[in-house]
């Protein structure tokens, strides 16, 4: 058979004029959303900069008690989601939709595993006593400067944290609008718009990666 | 299409009568029609009810903060409750008044209209972006009025995670949630322009309203998140004393005055440029001329909302950035003089020679033009690095930015309001009260403020309750504006709420002004335009005018 | 007419999925090798050098994201304008800080 794809599409809500308007306006929905979730990080890691500044020393000694596999490995697992996702995009194209479903599944259980790994590694933290905010002593009495920049390593992380949360949520919820048929005929381009958004938490975590356990080591 | 002239009706005509053309306001007159309403215009009248109750709290507030300074010597409110009083009246004039006015309740009303689409691109995003607002301002404000915070405006770090013994999380908190909304009707406003336009309707169409809303969306989106991390930031280190800015921790609070200002300069423009908006569309209606060098106007705009972002080290010269620094902010801050001059401008070309109506509207208008060239001289003033070290915190500081923020944004709103009120309403407001009340806001402004640059200049610093006796003179003056002012800001809340049940009906055009929101009837249908339009003419195209007509 | 599942069983179809997912493996491959250039520098040669290399390669791993797992280069131009706007109000506001900072 040479018909290898089905038809998707969109209902058109009725403030636009046609289809191509509905999309082009939620595509560029997403992309101006996601330059504010860029700025919103900005901040910390202007922050994180100014610290590898104005204390290489201090930053070096908390980076080194830093979990630097379980970061990495964390970063691993987000560029296989990240594939996993680019596949439900294209399955969606395709309106393979029980193989999107799959994908979208693989996606969200690769995110769940970051999250796992993430919470095994504050357990570590915590065992280690780097989490001066919880009130137990600190390992690293006595380098306030280490302190400070721990403390920015778990708001960056918990912030970060809440979006890949979020974005599992939203991603089964729509894996489970998905599993009827006829999704793909009326929201297709939903999983466009959300895609970005997972692409770009991961984008997000390539930049914290680096620059909270890896530079200035 | 011929628009129905309402005005050639019997106007004895009971109000609800077969024959009105279909309307927004008519089409459901529930509770639930207007809080579960997806239609921009409604949403722009619910922003225009609650940005109306804030400034209500923002201005008694002022009133008595000018009571208090009334005396020299802080008798007539303890030096805690004074604090906490202007602390109250800058949060919410500034965050909940000045930023969302003009661009939430006018920009959401025009914008569709001006560009010809049926609503904006994601009203449900619309509708949420009202509830977060008004759950977050009302939030803070029940915490402000309640509990009080001492901090002013802008929560400077070490007196807001450090010192202060008030209720500043609480307060912080709203205003995060706050800038949720202004981020969720920025973004809805640049999708909007740009791909809902009708047909016709190019970039070099729009109405210079338009452009000023795409470049303040603009800010909205690349200058708020910056302001949320910075206050979640101040908000982790009060709770949990994170140290970011704190000094015996490693942190830096300079570096908070950075991250604030990034975002708090531009809110400077985020309050200026819907009014320049206001401004542009006004000049011409009432002059009945084509806008001078539109397309530099438009420019302008966009230079305005880039130039901002580069110049917020002016606040810092004297809290400890460095030389180089300081220059350099210095000698941008100069720029952003020359787009903002270019306005000015055109906007006075645009009057020379026109046949001038000085009806409400335009008396706003020309009086916001004054006070901004004042505000905006005295600004190079202070961006000059020898003079702001003299003025620095004093009320000379005070002076010029309400000469901006209410000289510039408060007039532009006003007149705005005078201008769209037919279409908003359909009723037409009176035109004496409406001349009155501009000339008591004009006359009262000046007398309240004028004083306080002379204040600042002898050195009277702000945010202090007591001073000096020598400067009781000026500050009785300054107290006795206030009161002007104040009866120039009730007359409208006034007569506007009278108008809407005894007005006259007004008619689609009422100024004989151009663009694409007076083709439509007043107030217009639900879906804006009973034949969606094609756009073929330029705009402001006011007949033009041969040397001999005028 | 195949079935959804089972179109995955037809050779043409497969093709048809694999000329689609060229590009994502692809980036997938890149960003992997990345990662790993920045572990082995970050792992066996810390140094301040090394620092400045792995800000280089993060500044690619970014870019591959952008261009092919986000699809920015297939984009229209305004897409790419917003793709690229908050990265360069980013440098506005890591310069001017900076500028402070580095002239103290
Ligand atoms: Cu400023």
């Amino acid at each position: 058979m040479s018909d290898v794809t089905f038809p998707v599409g969109i209902d058109v809500h009725e403030q636009f004029a046609n289809a191509d308007q509905q999309r082009h306006a939620a595509q560029l929905g997403m992309w101006i959303w996601l330059v504010t979730e860029l700025l919103l990080f900005a901040g910390l890691f202007m922050v994180a900069l100014v610290l590898h500044i104005m204390h290489p020393g201090s930053v070096r000694a908390a980076v080194l008690h830093f979990k630097f596999w379980i970061g990495a490995a964390n970063t691993a697992v987000l560029i296989c989601s990240s594939f996993t996702m680019s596949g439900a995009i294209m399955l969606s194209r395709m309106g393979w939709q029980r193989w999107m479903v799959r994908c979208m599944l693989a996606t969200a259980a690769l995110g769940s595993l970051f999250l796992l790994l993430k919470g095994y590694e504050y357990y570590l933290d915590y065992a280690e006593h780097m989490m001066p905010f919880v009130g137990q002593p600190y390992a690293l009495e006595g380098d306030p400067a280490s302190r400070l920049f721990t403390n920015l390593y778990f708001v960056t992380t918990a912030l970060h944290g809440a979006h890949l949360t979020t974005g599992v949520a939203i991603l089964l919820w729509m894996a489970w609008q998905a599993h009827r048929p006829g999704f793909l005929q009326a929201r297709q381009n939903r999983i466009e718009v959300y895609g970005l958004y997972w692409h770009f938490i991961d984008l997000i975590w390539i930049i914290v990666f680096p620059l909270l356990y890896v530079v200035g080591r | 299409m011929s628009p129905l002239d309402i005005t050639l009706r019997d106007p004895e005509t009971p109000r609800s009568t077969l024959g009105r053309p279909p309307d927004y306001l008519h089409e459901a007159h529930t509770l639930r029609s207007w809080f579960f309403t997806t239609d921009h215009k409604r949403i722009a009248l619910l922003y225009l009810a609650t940005i109306t109750a804030f400034f209500v709290v923002g201005a008694i507030a002022a009133g008595l903060v000018r009571l208090s300074l009334i005396v020299p010597n802080g008798q007539i409110f303890t030096s805690d409750t004074y604090n906490k009083l202007f602390t109250v009246h800058g949060v919410v004039m500034v965050w909940f008044f000045l930023i969302p006015s003009i661009p939430a309740t006018f920009g959401n009303f025009l914008i569709p209209l001006m560009i010809g689409a049926k609503d904006l691109a994601f009203p449900r995003l619309n509708l949420l972006s009202w509830y977060v607002f008004i759950g977050g301002g009302l939030f803070t404000v029940a915490d402000l009025v309640i509990g009080g915070v001492d901090t002013g405006w802008t929560f400077y770090a070490p007196l807001s995670t450090t010192f202060s013994n008030t209720y500043v999380v609480p307060a912080l908190i709203g205003v995060i949630i706050v800038g949720f909304s202004s981020i969720l009707t920025g973004l809805n406003f640049v999708v909007t322009i740009h791909t809902m336009r009708a047909p016709g309707m190019t970039w070099f169409r729009m109405p210079i309203f338009v452009w000023t809303h795409y470049a303040v969306s603009l800010i909205f989106l690349l200058g708020t998140p910056v302001i949320t991390i910075t206050l979640i930031l101040l908000v982790m280190e009060r709770s949990f004393g994170i140290g970011v800015f704190d000094p015996r921790l490693g942190g830096d609070p300079v570096l908070f005055e950075h991250l604030f200002w990034f975002y708090s300069h531009p809110a400077v423009y985020i309050m200026v440029l819907p009014g320049m908006g206001v401004i542009s569309e006004i000049v011409p209606a009432f002059a009945q001329k084509r806008l001078f060098g539109y397309r530099f106007v438009a420019y302008a705009s966009l230079a305005l909302a880039s130039i901002t972002f580069f110049v917020w080290g002016h606040h810092m010269f004297v809290n400890g950035e460095s030389n180089l620094a300081a220059l350099v902010f210095s000698l941008l801050s100069f720029a952003v003089a020359v787009p903002s001059a270019v306005k000015v401008y055109n906007w006075t070309a645009t009057m020379y020679k026109g046949s001038i109506r000085l009806q409400t509207p335009m008396l706003y208008a020309m009086g916001y033009i004054g006070l901004f060239v004042l505000g905006g001289l005295t600004g190079l003033f202070l961006a000059t690095l020898s003079i702001n070290e003299h003025t620095h915190g004093t009320y000379f500081v005070v002076a010029h930015f309400h000469y901006i923020m209410v000289g510039g944004t408060m007039l532009a709103f006003l007149g705005g309001l005078h201008f769209w009120w037919p279409k908003f309403t359909g009723k037409m407001y009176p035109e004496a009260w409406g001349r009155v009340s501009a000339i008591f806001i004009f006359i009262g402004f000046n007398v309240t403020f004028f004083p306080q640059f002379l204040l600042g200049y002898l050195g009277m610093p702000r945010r202090y309750h007591d001073y000096p006796p020598e400067f009781q003179l000026l500050n009785i003056v300054s107290s006795a504006g206030a009161t002007i002012l104040a009866a120039g800001y009730i007359f409208p809340m006034i007569y506007l709420i009278w108008s809407l049940w005894f007005g006259r009906q007004a008619p689609s055009n009422p100024w004989q002004a151009k663009g694409l929101e007076w083709t439509t009837t007043s107030p217009p249908p639900t879906h804006n335009f009973e034949t969606p339009p094609t756009v073929d003419f330029a705009p402001y195209d006011y007949p033009l005018r041969t040397p001999a007509d005028v | 007419m195949s079935t959804q599942l089972s179109i995955a069983h037809d050779p043409a179809a497969r093709h048809a999925l694999w000329q689609r997912m060229r590009v994502p493996a692809f980036a997938f491959v890149a960003l992997m090798l990345f990662l790993a250039a920045i572990v082995g520098l970050g792992a066996l040669a810390p140094s301040r050098t090394a620092s400045f290399i792995e800000i280089g390669l993060v500044a690619c791993m970014i870019l591959t994201v952008l261009l092919f797992s986000m699809e920015v280069r297939l984009e229209t131009p305004l897409m790419r304008f917003f793709a690229l706007i908050g990265f360069a109000w980013v440098g506005i506001l890591f310069g001017m800080v900076l500028l402070d900072y580095l002239s103290r």
